[in-house]
């Protein structure tokens, strides 16, 4: 068996440590590249949300590279993404493609299934020591790679050579892939922390802040969003973004629940109800919190025609309007030009910063 | 008091079970006007550019009653099939409605009906916080939900006689009967809002046509056809096009000629469920002919009546075709 999996950020440094321990054979499909986006716009249904798209274009450059099985994560809706896998099957059966296509659903599809999808993306067993041991490096592995993102962030407006903080996270990224041992992580982590500290930073007073909300792919994925968050940085804004695969994993699981998302939730009560699927009642959630937390603006991050996050940008038009919070609202798919993103970005920029000066000022009079 | 039930997306499904229940609780019903020009017009004003066509006539519906009724009728539909899912938007009609219109929330009767883990007890509570609203007594709501169901199986039987909601509702002549048919996929909002789809009906009607929709297949068919597959979808509605598409697909009826899907642009479950739908037709052998026609504010009338008389032609000369080649072969 040679398995290959769907890209997201950095999902495949921590399966790439976690597999191979297991005696899983894997393949990481090629870093999504303009090509890899034709291949998934292509063979997809043309008006399917942009991640099925690209994800379905990372199995088939994985299949070319010798995969012979895939992993893919089920859902129960209301969001595509639950319904992504008996799609992506279908057409890749249509293609002539002869692969064993693991789906791993929620229990309440069949319990059985489950545990057998389970048991074959760990190699066999379910919970041995080994696998318990290797799993929890690989999630320390998939939690420093986010932690390393949203350092750099937060860096890149503030040091004064932010190539200089590329290189460090880049290189420390590549080091992770290759970790096998608790002390080796240990190591990297010390060093890449102590790399960004010494960092020399810019005399920076007032930086604008800005928070992303959005949809966990499209909001996450720098090669598919056209990299908005390096866009905002190099515009001389700090970012944060709310969008985390930990927290969603944390989330998921049976017995652990996200502390950020029930924050984000509880937030959102008062303009969403109720969950809506996907992230649209985190998107809302995480804007008040922006809000309130003091940020100047918030950039909205999805796939378009996203249902969930369709929702959330219906909503937030009152949450900006309640919280007097600027919200600048990308749609991405295979037709956003980078261009014109690149100058709505920073025509944004240009606003918060403006609201910045003249609130101060408004501070000073009174 | 006066109630608004805005004309659009689920009202057409549950018309009779609504109307029935708010009337025996003894609310005064409003319901608006079927759509025109303004209130799609008003939609298109109010929601943002992205959201489905049907959910934006929606909202030119709740436009139209907004201060024409006391309250309106907007109830959260979860779901309405255990382990099944309504679409994110319908999810939000409450909060979609007093985030956009500013309607204060003591004005909407958005109460969530949900089925999804519970069934029939979800379904009940439902129907009793809504009932909450015109009286305390229990025992009242319950009778009156009782007299709601009754009409709405009522309702449910005339459709599955062949009666198009629109004949239910504003009492329009029913179209001639014709011995061939299509069968016509998609979601219940679609293909009964005359205005929207423009007359697909009737325009299959004078290309002498009759139309199957799945309203008018039993349940028990649509779901069993649905169980053939690995993994139905988690949205109702798209499970009942699946069930009925595979259900003609797999029965073979002679006066069943093709397949003619109805989705609105945006429409997420559509987006998926199509493709499935035309994958699992092209596997089969001696399938039927598929055309789906992509409805928004955008589509116009020429184009699509090109569409569905070339596709008719198609269906027609593949019908006498596969017939001559069937019986020659059966012959020598």
């Amino acid at each position: 068996m040679k398995a290959t999996f769907p890209h997201l950020l950095h999902l495949d440094i921590a399966l790439g440590v976690l597999y191979p321990n297991l005696g899983v054979e894997i393949i990481i499909p090629p870093p999504i590249t303009q090509k890899t986006i034709e291949i998934g716009v292509e063979l997809a249904p043309q008006n399917a949300c942009f991640p099925l798209k690209v994800t379905l274009a990372n199995f088939v450059e994985g299949i070319e590279l010798g995969a012979d099985t895939i992993f893919m994560a089920g859902g129960v809706g209301p969001c595509r993404f639950g319904y992504y896998g008996p799609i992506q099957k279908i057409i890749l059966e249509d293609l002539g493609y002869d692969v064993n296509f693991v789906l791993l659903d929620h229990p309440r599809y069949g319990v059985r299934p489950f545990i057998k999808a389970l048991q074959t993306m760990a190699g066999g067993r379910v919970l041995s020591s080994r696998v318990i041991k290797v799993a929890n490096l690989a999630w320390k592995v998939l939690r420093l790679s986010e932690d390393l993102e949203r350092e750099r962030r937060a860096l890149r407006a503030q040091v004064k050579d932010p190539q200089k903080l590329d290189e460090i996270i880049e290189g420390a990224l590549e080091r992770l892939r290759t970790v096998d041992n608790e002390k080796t992580f240990q190591s990297i982590k010390e060093e890449t922390m102590k790399g960004l500290e010494n960092l020399e930073r810019k005399e920076t007073e007032d930086l604008i802040k800005v928070g992303i909300v959005g949809e966990i792919y499209i909001a996450q994925e720098t090669k598919v969003n056209f990299n908005v968050e390096k866009i905002l940085g190099d515009l001389g804004a700090y970012v944060h973004n709310s969008v985390s695969t930990v927290e969603y994993v944390l989330h998921t699981l049976p017995f652990t629940r996200s502390r950020e998302k029930l924050e984000a939730w509880k937030l959102a009560k008062p303009y969403l109800k109720r969950f809506v699927g996907g992230e649209g009642i985190d998107t809302v959630g995480s804007a008040i919190r922006y809000a309130q937390e003091g940020f100047d603006g918030v950039v909205h991050l999805y796939p378009f025609t996203c249902m969930p996050e369709v929702v959330a940008k219906s909503i937030l038009t009152s949450v900006s309007k309640d919280y007097d919070l600027p919200i600048l609202h990308l749609a991405i798919d295979e037709h956003s030009g980078e261009a014109g993103l690149v100058t709505r970005v920073e025509a944004f920029v240009d606003v918060l910063e403006r609201r910045k000066k003249l609130k101060k000022r408004k501070l000073e009079v009174s | 008091m006066k109630v608004g039930i805005p004309r659009g997306l689920l009202f057409y499904r549950f018309y009779a079970l609504w109307k029935t229940f708010l009337e025996e609780l003894g609310a005064e019903v409003v319901v608006s006007p079927p759509t025109n020009k303004v209130i799609i017009q008003q939609g298109l004003t109010y929601a943002v550019e992205e959201i489905c066509f049907p959910a934006k006539v929606f909202l030119g519906h709740v436009l139209y009653l907004k201060d024409r009724v006391d309250l309106l009728f907007i109830p959260r539909l979860v779901s309405f099939h255990k382990r099944e899912y309504n679409c994110p938007k319908i999810l939000s009609l409450p909060d979609l409605v007093r985030n956009l219109f500013g309607v204060e929330e003591e004005r909407i009767i958005g109460d969530e009906i949900n089925m999804r883990e519970e069934g029939i007890r979800g379904w009940r509570r439902g129907f009793l916080n809504i009932g909450k609203h015109f009286t305390t007594k229990e025992s009242k709501i319950m009778k009156a939900l009782e007299q709601a169901e009754k009409a709405h199986r009522d309702y449910q039987n005339n459709l599955k006689k062949g009666m198009l909601p629109e004949n239910l509702i504003d009492h329009k002549a029913p179209l001639l009967p014709r011995e061939k048919k299509i069968v016509l996929l998609g979601h219940t909002y679609l293909l009964s809002d005359s205005y929207i789809n423009m007359n697909i009906t009737k325009k299959v009607n004078d290309l002498n046509y009759s139309v199957i929709t799945p309203d008018m297949v039993e349940e028990t068919k649509k779901r069993y056809y649905l169980s053939t597959i690995s993994k139905p979808s988690f949205w109702t509605i798209s499970n009942e096009i699946i069930g009925t598409a595979l259900y003609y697909l797999k029965e073979k009826k002679p006066e069943v000629r093709g397949f003619i899907h109805l989705v609105s642009f945006e429409c997420g479950p559509d987006s998926l469920v199509g493709e499935l739908i035309e994958r699992l037709l092209k596997r089969e052998e001696r399938s039927l002919p598929y055309l789906r026609l992509e409805i928004d504010e955008h589509t116009g009338e020429a184009g699509l009546i090109t569409r569905l008389e070339a596709f008719v032609d198609m269906m027609e000369w593949r019908y006498s075709h596969l017939e001559s080649h069937v019986s020659s072969s059966t012959s020598s």
